[in-house]
Parts: structure tokens; C-alpha cells; sequence
């Protein structure tokens, strides 16, 4: 195989975000070392202005539909990847916005603290692209890497260093399996790029090879059997970081999983069906009952996190359009309502300088609004009308009863029941207990200002999520053509009758 | 049943939005009585709309009407869909006559935050209308859970006994339960008019429209499985024997105005009759489910009433009456014959006037004694004998006496039931005595006979505000007693069509469709 450079101007435009990206990202840097007296705040909107920038040039691109392919099928820019850019941006900011104030507790290295935040929404915007096996491993690692050092920096935290520690191990664990099984698969296959691999036999080779590619992946989205390192490292990071980690790598590992179910793998798709139902179960019911146990709220929503990806795997398991459509609006209520709940707990842990679940106790007395905000996205993580995440279970939940997943589907929605067991122990908390200390939690406006934004998305996606579903639907227009009939294409908004 | 009239007006989007407006409006409002008067006059205000919508109200038809329309989300189907029939328009004023006698209620017997009770039961009015106005089963749905949510709140926060926490959350979860096997039976009705409508080449491939899905016809053995899963829906929030022991947990630890809404708008079984009845007639009458329903039905009568005569605490006496009374209501749904129906549906609108009635004056009872429990009572009638009085006629009301409404729908109930099959009509009427043995036995014990030793020397009768309500809801018992027509012809229309819908099955309304599109 022989690689040829040869790109125009053109090419380049598809790589505009990026690019744009990466040169913010030596200013970021720049900036830090060249001004050491330049607040730290300042730095975090400086970043915030790229990321901006950034997420104008996906849109613009979104909009304009300038779509292709770079350097021999590696990289590719279509509609899907420009959802999960703009997802990974939007987070990335929401976490920026969230942290400002955090930072402030660091001793050391705040300037790189947002550099790294952004190099990581870097490489994650590459994973979204990835569409070989070469560029799958190359961007996830890129991406990683600047997690691997957020994660511990809270350097004088015994907590955050051991979760540092595991996420760094378990992480390079999985980076080898990935290795592995790419090797695997280009031994089998001789190929590289998911596309050309539809007509590959299923040979014990290649099913190892995908299998342990699956397993980093599940590592990466926090699936049981790889989510060990999930609840140590949420809750030994700092909680902007965790935020961050709950959300980005997830959306930035399903593009890939996308890719490679619905086109690499899409002949076999009998066999990873009940591999995915498997996990999604196991994901759900574990996590779930784990969950009821918890006293750390960020151990909490790490397992909450856990059972909400089992959720995303049935629609992974069903594996027609509709079901893609219904994955990527389920991660966009995902986002909101993960973010604005890690919002609150920065907010309350700022105050109270404790993330145990006790300490919520009469958060309504102390905070109407943060109780209420936190209120509203636990109640659309557990899927209660009219949130958000309500919406997102059940376009899920259509899509998979279409393909007869009736199993799955109940598992799932005895699932809710028990998850709402355990969102209701904090809200019982908020609510009804009385408060240890009744003075009122003061917040900050960048904190507000998420909290508000992440309302606002959790509300409006539930009472008026037509445009999202239009959103994500044509953001998958080029999985049309799966799950057989045509009639699988959502008949374009048209007043009822006839 | 499929015929729609449009409403020149959104009236009904009016009263959804009303309480839930005014709840947001109280937020705002600082002073305590200001809070009161507020939450008095919005929900007379929905008082006054729910009346207007019952005259404007065409009776002896079937017809949906003051419907109003509107896509929602129309990639998954789904869209606003609000009207009223015959079958809903009853329940849409009782919600809002309760509502205003409950804030009546509370207005001194809640010391504690007021302000965030008042919103609470005006969000509870939304989501319960919300409850008997849509036709989109999503939307449906929607109402169904957020209901949860307030009434959590009213059961955690106001609630009297100490087992109040274990009481709300048990609410919550055994609804919950229930309605995710509602939602993949909705979620199967969907899939079932998807693959109609792809074969039938029709613009629209996906529809949750309570019309929309009449139209397409359902296999039986998919039928028999969307009913058992829509039954638990119904059955958990109804609720139906076994599926019950939420309820006196719920009625007995909550606040007075919790288990008023509670006990007094039977919504799971309103569901059986507005969902699970025409959308799987063929289902409803196949000899199993009709069964199965007959015996829970009779096991619910009998259990409820035999409980019910061995409970010393007026509260919890009235849980296991309300669970009697609802074994009632099913026998006279799955009696299936136009009797038995409009019994069931007269029946429901009944016990929102006597078995609520029968809350407040437990709650009359409450505010004086500080207890329901039997050993603090005796001889009240010297003490309070206004309270007295309409604590019998309630009571009358609710076993069923000739003259009061009671009457009419147990009548129509048996009368259906004996018509559909004797041996469930013998064991029905055995409930009757029951129930006139609990209630009787229990007034004698607590207000007839000598003062009993608990009893305070002085006690109030019944004041200003609790006159209002008592009279309020004698006048609604001897009105539907004694002159029920206007309350029948309203139902008529629509328990017709019903009837007819039972005998023809599914695959007739295919030649309705074709109807409607001519139309």
C-alpha cells in the first residue's frame, strides 16, 4: 500500500476545524508562558473563544454540507462526524465554563490545565473522523493522553493519584488489546479501512481481533465488563475533569463503534447483536444495583454513567438508522443533564467542600436552584417526562422494539424503575433532610451560566425535540441503508391526517 | 368514536395549562393568605372553564370534541392531541371541583409551606387533566408520570404519619413499575400501525394518536400481549387487587388532600376504559382476560370489604373500601355490555364525590381528635352532630343507598354483570353487604352510642369552610342520586360506540377508516 500525499486547498477546508484548533492551542500555550502575570481566567476564555471559533467552523461546514473524505479514506468528514465534533466542542466548553472556578484550588500548572482540556477536545475531534483502524488507534491514544494527566492533577490528593494511576494502567492495558486486535485484523483482512472490509469471512481470527478492538472500546465508554476503572477515577478527579470524562470520550467512542458495527461489521451483524445485548444487560443491571449502595454522589453518577451506556447499547443492538438516530440523540440528553448534574455537585462541593450524598441533605434550603437544577437532571437521567432524557429513552426504546428486542427492552425499563430508586435517595436528601449548616451556597456566574445552558438543553430537548431528531437524523443519512426496508426513513414533518 | 369537533377556542389547552400557570405565579407571590386566595381563585377560574366545556358539551354523541391538534414531534409520530368524549369530559370537571375543594381544605389545616403545597396540587390538577384530555398515548404518558412528581412531594412533605418517606416512595416505584410495561405496550401499538401503514402505503408511517391506532387492525395474540402490558400500567396505578398494597401505605400517610386525589380520581381504571377497551376490543372480550378480570374483579370486592371490616383507622378503613370499590368498577368494565360500562363510568364519577367526601370528613375527624383511629371517637353525633349528619349521607352515599348516586352505579354495575353472566353477579352482590357492613359498623362505633372516653368535652361542629365542602359534595351525591340523566346522556354517546367497537373488533374499523378519509 502506498500512501500519496497530494492535497489541495479544498482538502484542507475539511480539515478547517482542526486546524483552527490546533493553532489555538499553541496560543493557549503561548500565552501562558509568554504573560505568567495573565489571570488564569483570562486564559479560560481565551480558550473558550477557540473552542468557539471552532464550533462556528463545524456549523458552518454543517451547514454549507461540505463533506469528504482525506489522506486515502483515513479521515473522513460526513454529517455524523460533524455531530460528534460539535458535541465534543460544545461539552468541552461547558466543562471550561464549569472549571474556572475549580482551578483556583490547583497550586500549580493552571495555564496548562486548560491546554490540556483543549488538546484533549483535539484528539477526540480526530477520533470522530477515524475510519480506519490505523487513525482509530493513533487518534484514541491522542486523545487519552491528555486525560491521563488531568485526571491526577490534583497532585497532593492521594485519591487523585491512585486514580491517575489506574486510569494510566488500565488505559495502557487497553491501548495493547486495541493494538493487538488490529493486528489481528489486518493479518485476516489485509485491510485497514472499515469500508473495505464488508466482504471479510468471519474467520476465528478476525472475531478475536474485533472482539479485543470491542473490549478497548468498552474500556473507552465505560461498559461492564471493562468499567472497573470508572467509579476510583470519577471519583479521584478533580470533578470538572470528571464531568469532562463522563461525556467527551464517550460520544468520540461511538463515532468509532458507529462506524465500525454499521460498516466494517455490518455482514455480521447476527453475531454482535447478541454481544451488544449482552453488555448493554450487564451494563445496566450492574451498574444499576451497584448504584443503590453509593454514599459519594460522584461514585454515583460514575455508575448512573455505567447504566446509561447500557441504555445507548440497545440502540447499538438493534442496529438500524432509526436506532443510530436514537443513539446520538440519547448522547445529546446525555450531555446535558450529565454535565449540568456535575455542575451542581462543583458548585455544592465549592461551598461545602464535600461530595458525600449526606451533605446534600437540605440542599433546598441552602439553594433552591442549584436543588431544583439538580432536581430536573437527575429526573431526565432517570428518564421522567417531559425531560430530556425521557425523549431519549424512548426514541431508544422504539427503535429496538422495531427489531424485536424484547428482552433487552424489558431489562431496560425494569432498569429505570431501579435507577429512579436511587436518583430519589438524593432528591429525598435535597429535600426533606434537614440541613447541617442552613447558610445559602453562593455560585459562580461561568458556573451559573452552565447550569443555565444545560437547563435550558434538558428542558427544551424534551418539550420541543423535533429539531434535534431532524438534526440527528440527517446526521446519519448515510446509514440509510441499513436495516433493510426503505420504509425505515422517518417521513419528513408533515401535518397529521388522511 | 372517531369523529372529531373541532373547538373554535383552545378551551382545553386552557384548563391543562391554567394550574400549572398559576402554580408558577404563586412562586412569586410572598404573603401566606395572598398564597391562599391565589391558588383559590385559579383553580375556581379552572372551575368555571371545566363547567363551560360540560354545557358546551354535546351529549348522546360520540364524537371527540373540542379537540385541538398539533404535531409535537412528528419523527416518532407523536403530537398534541387534546379532546374530550363522554367518556373523559365527567372526570375533566370532578378534577377541577376537587381541586377547589381541596384548596379549601388546606387553607388552614397546612401550617407548614403553604406556598410550595398550593403548587403542588395545582401541578398535580395539570398532570391529572393532562391525564383525562389526551388522545396521544405519548402525550398520555407524558402526564401519567410527571403526576409522580407533585405527588411524591404532597405524600414526603405534608404527609401525617411517620412512615411517610417509605409510603411516598413506594407510590413512586410501584407506579413506575406498572407504567414501563404501559410504555412497550404503547411503544407495540406503535410498531403495529407502523407495519399497517407500510403495507398500506400511507403518508404517515408512525402515529401514537389514540385515532390514529383505532384504525388499524391488531392480530389477537399481539392484542393479548399489549393488553397484559398496558394492564400493568393500569392495574398498578388503579389499582387492582393484588397489585394494591401501595394504596392504604399511600392514603394513610400522606396528606388529606393527597389521598382526596388519590382515592377519589380512579385514573388506571378510566385507562382500562379509555385505551385498553377499544384499542384491544378483541383481547378485552376473549374468555381468559375477561376471566382473569372477573376473578380479580370479585377477589378485589371481597378481600377489600372483609379488610376493611377489621380496620380500627378511619383511613385506612377507607384505602381497603376504595380497593372494594374499584373490584367493582372492573367487574362492571369487563361485563362488557352497555350496563355494565356506563355503570363503571357513572360509578368512577360516583367515588370521586362519596369515597373524596368520606376523605374530608376523615379529615374533619383528623383536625379534631388528632387521630382516625377508632378508640378516639364514640358518641359524636351530641358533640357535632352536623358532622354527623353529612359523614352519614356520604357514607350512604358511598355503600350505595337508593336516592343518592351511589345507587344508580352499582345498580347499572350488577345489572351488567348479572346480564353478562350470573355466577359474577352473586359474588358481586355479597360485596354489597360487606360494604354496607364495614361503613355501618364503623359509624355506629364512632359516632352513635355513649361519649366515648377520648372524646373531648368541647368540640367544634363543622365551620364555615368545612360546611362548604360538606355541602358542596351533598349536593353533587343527591343531584346524581336522584336526577342522574343529565350525567347519562353525556356518557351515552360515547359508551355506544364503545359497545359497538366491543362487538365488532378491530378488523371492522378498517371500513371506518376508509369512512373517515372520505369524509
Amino acid at each position: 500500500m502506498n500512501f500519496e500525499l497530494n492535497m489541495s486547498l479544498s482538502d484542507l477546508l475539511l480539515l478547517l476545524p482542526e486546524i483552527v484548533l490546533t493553532v489555538w492551542l499553541c496560543l493557549v500555550l503561548i500565552a501562558d508562558f509568554a504573560f505568567p502575570r495573565l489571570p488564569k481566567e483570562q486564559l479560560a476564555y481565551f480558550s473558550i473563544a477557540g473552542l468557539v471559533a471552532t464550533l462556528g467552523c463545524l456549523t458552518w461546514l454543517d451547514i454549507s454540507n461540505i463533506t469528504g473524505t482525506l489522506f486515502a479514506n483515513m479521515y473522513v468528514l460526513d454529517r455524523m462526524a460533524l455531530f460528534f465534533k460539535m458535541f465534543i466542542v460544545g461539552a468541552s466548553i461547558l466543562v471550561i465554563l464549569a472549571s474556572i472556578e475549580y482551578v483556583q484550588k490547583f497550586a500549580f500548572f493552571r495555564g496548562e490545565y486548560y491546554f490540556l482540556i483543549v488538546m484533549s477536545a483535539l484528539g477526540m475531534m480526530f477520533m470522530a473522523s477515524a475510519n480506519d483502524l490505523l487513525s482509530l488507534f493513533v487518534t484514541l491514544e491522542f486523545s487519552t493522553f491528555g486525560f491521563y494527566v488531568l485526571v491526577a492533577y490534583l497532585r497532593d490528593d492521594v485519591a487523585s493519584n491512585e486514580a491517575g494511576l489506574k486510569f494510566f494502567i488500565l488505559g495502557v492495558f487497553a491501548a495493547g488489546l486495541l493494538a493487538y486486535g488490529i493486528s489481528l485484523v489486518y493479518g485476516e483482512t489485509g485491510k485497514l479501512v472499515f469500508s473495505d472490509m464488508t466482504s471479510a469471512q468471519p474467520t476465528p481470527g478476525l472475531i478475536i481481533g474485533f472482539l479485543l478492538i470491542f473490549a478497548a472500546l468498552g474500556f473507552k465508554i465505560g461498559a461492564v465488563p471493562f468499567h472497573s476503572w470508572i467509579p476510583d477515577t470519577y471519583h479521584g478527579s478533580p470533578t470538572p475533569v470528571t464531568a469532562f470524562l463522563s461525556i467527551a470520550p464517550k460520544g468520540a467512542a461511538f463515532a468509532i463503534l458507529l462506524r465500525m458495527f454499521f460498516v466494517a461489521l455490518a455482514s455480521f451483524k447476527p453475531m454482535w447483536v447478541v454481544l451488544l445485548a449482552a453488555t448493554s444487560v450487564l451494563s445496566m443491571t450492574y451498574a444499576n444495583i451497584v448504584a443503590i449502595a453509593q454514599k459519594n454522589i460522584k461514585r454515583l453518577l460514575a455508575y448512573s454513567g455505567i447504566a446509561q451506556i447500557g441504555n445507548v447499547l440497545i440502540g447499538l443492538a438493534a442496529g438500524t438508522k432509526m436506532s443510530n438516530d436514537a443513539i446520538l440523540f440519547y448522547l445529546l440528553t446525555y450531555l446535558f443533564a450529565n454535565i449540568g448534574a456535575f455542575a451542581v455537585i462543583i458548585a455544592v462541593s465549592h461551598a461545602i467542600g464535600s461530595e458525600e450524598i449526606d451533605d446534600y441533605s437540605g440542599l433546598n434550603r441552602r439553594s433552591p436552584f442549584l436543588a431544583f437544577s439538580m432536581l430536573l437532571f437527575l429526573l431526565s437521567l432517570a428518564g421522567v417526562p417531559p425531560l430530556a432524557g425521557f425523549i431519549g429513552k424512548l426514541y431508544i426504546f422504539v427503535a429496538a422494539i422495531k427489531e424485536g428486542l424484547y428482552t433487552l427492552i424489558t431489562v431496560g425499563l425494569i432498569n429505570i424503575v431501579i435507577s429512579m430508586y436511587y436518583y430519589l435517595i438524593v432528591v429525598k436528601k435535597m429535600y426533606i433532610a434537614e440541613p447541617n449548616d442552613p447558610t445559602p451556597i453562593t455560585i459562580s456566574t461561568p458556573l451559573k451560566v452552565v447550569v443555565y445552558i444545560s437547563l435550558a438543553g434538558t428542558l427544551l430537548i424534551g418539550i420541543y425535540p423535533q429539531p434535534f431528531i431532524d438534526w440527528v437524523v440527517s446526521a446519519t443519512m448515510m446509514f440509510s441503508h441499513i436495516g433493510a426496508p426503505a420504509s425505515t426513513m422517518i417521513p419528513p414533518a408533515s401535518p397529521f391526517g388522511g | 368514536m372517531l369523529e372529531e369537533l373541532a373547538a373554535s377556542f383552545p378551551i382545553l389547552s386552557c384548563l391543562l395549562f391554567l394550574p400549572l400557570v398559576g402554580a408558577a405565579v404563586l412562586w412569586l407571590v410572598e404573603d401566606e393568605d395572598m398564597v391562599r386566595t391565589s391558588a383559590l381563585t385559579i383553580s375556581l377560574v379552572e372551575l368555571a372553564l371545566a363547567i363551560f366545556v360540560l354545557i358546551r358539551f354535546v351529549p348522546e354523541s360520540a364524537a371527540m370534541q373540542f379537540s385541538e391538534h398539533a404535531s409535537w414531534i412528528p419523527g416518532l409520530g407523536i403530537s398534541y392531541h387534546l379532546a374530550v368524549d363522554g367518556i373523559s369530559v365527567l372526570f375533566v370537571g370532578l378534577t377541577a371541583f376537587l381541586t377547589v375543594l381541596v384548596v379549601i381544605y388546606s387553607w388552614d389545616t397546612i401550617r407548614q409551606q403553604i406556598k410550595l403545597y398550593m403548587m403542588c396540587v395545582l401541578a398535580l390538577e395539570t398532570t391529572t387533566m393532562g391525564v383525562f384530555v389526551s388522545l396521544d398515548l405519548i402525550l398520555f404518558f407524558v402526564f401519567w408520570e410527571l403526576m409522580l412528581i407533585p405527588s411524591y412531594f404532597l405524600i414526603k412533605l405534608w404527609g401525617g404519619g411517620a412512615e411517610r418517606h417509605y409510603a411516598a416512595l413506594k407510590y413512586v416505584l410501584y407506579t413506575l413499575l406498572g407504567s414501563v410495561f404501559m410504555l412497550v405496550g404503547i411503544a407495540l401499538l406503535n410498531l403495529n400501525f407502523h407495519q399497517w401503514a407500510v403495507l398500506h402505503h400511507t403518508d404517515q408511517v408512525y402515529s401514537f394518536d389514540l385515532l390514529d391506532l383505532l384504525t388499524v387492525p391488531i392480530p389477537l395474540s399481539q392484542q393479548i400481549l399489549i393488553f397484559w402490558l398496558m394492564f400493568m400500567g393500569f392495574a398498578f396505578k388503579a389499582p387492582v387487587f393484588p397489585f394494591h398494597t401501595w394504596l392504604p401505605d399511600a392514603l394513610l400517610e400522606g396528606p388529606i388532600g393527597m389521598s382526596v386525589v388519590l382515592a377519589g380520581l380512579k385514573l388506571g381504571t378510566f385507562g382500562f376504559m379509555r385505551f385498553s377497551i377499544p384499542l384491544l376490543p378483541d383481547a378485552s372480550k376473549s374468555q381468559t382476560v375477561v376471566a382473569i378480570l372477573m376473578c380479580l374483579g370479585i377477589a378485589a370486592i371481597l378481600y377489600g370489604a372483609i379488610m376493611a371490616l377489621i380496620q380500627p383507622d378511619f383511613r385506612r378503613l377507607l384505602a381497603f373500601s376504595s380497593i372494594s370499590h374499584l373490584g367493582f368498577i372492573v367487574i362492571g368494565l369487563f361485563a362488557l355490555n352497555y350496563q355494565g360500562l356506563q355503570g363503571s363510568l357513572l360509578t368512577m364519577i360516583n367515588l370521586g364525590f362519596s369515597t373524596a367526601g368520606l376523605f374530608f370528613i376523615a379529615g374533619f375527624l383528623y383536625s379534631r381528635q388528632q387521630t382516625t383511629h377508632l378508640s378516639a371517637f364514640g358518641g359524636m353525633a351530641k358533640q357535632v352532630p352536623l358532622l354527623a349528619s353529612y359523614f352519614l349521607l356520604i357514607g350512604l352515599a358511598s355503600i350505595g343507598l337508593p336516592g343518592t348516586n351511589g345507587f344508580v352505579g352499582e345498580f347499572l354495575i350488577l345489572l351488567g354483570t348479572f346480564k353478562a353472566n350470573w355466577v359474577y353477579g352473586a359474588f358481586a352482590v355479597t360485596g354489597v353487604v360487606f360494604g354496607a357492613a364495614y361503613f355501618l359498623w364503623y359509624y355506629e362505633r364512632a359516632i352513635l352510642g355513649p361519649l366515648g372516653k377520648a372524646v373531648k368535652s368541647t368540640m367544634p361542629d363543622l365551620q364555615l369552610r368545612e360546611m362548604i365542602i360538606a355541602v358542596s359534595l351533598s349536593v353533587m351525591i343527591l343531584w346524581i342520586g336522584l336526577y342522574p340523566s343529565p350525567f347519562l346522556r353525556i356518557m351515552n354517546g360515547s359508551i355506544q360506540a364503545l359497545v359497538d367497537r366491543l362487538d365488532h373488533g378491530t378488523v371492522a374499523s378498517l371500513t371506518d377508516s376508509v369512512q373517515r378519509q372520505d369524509h
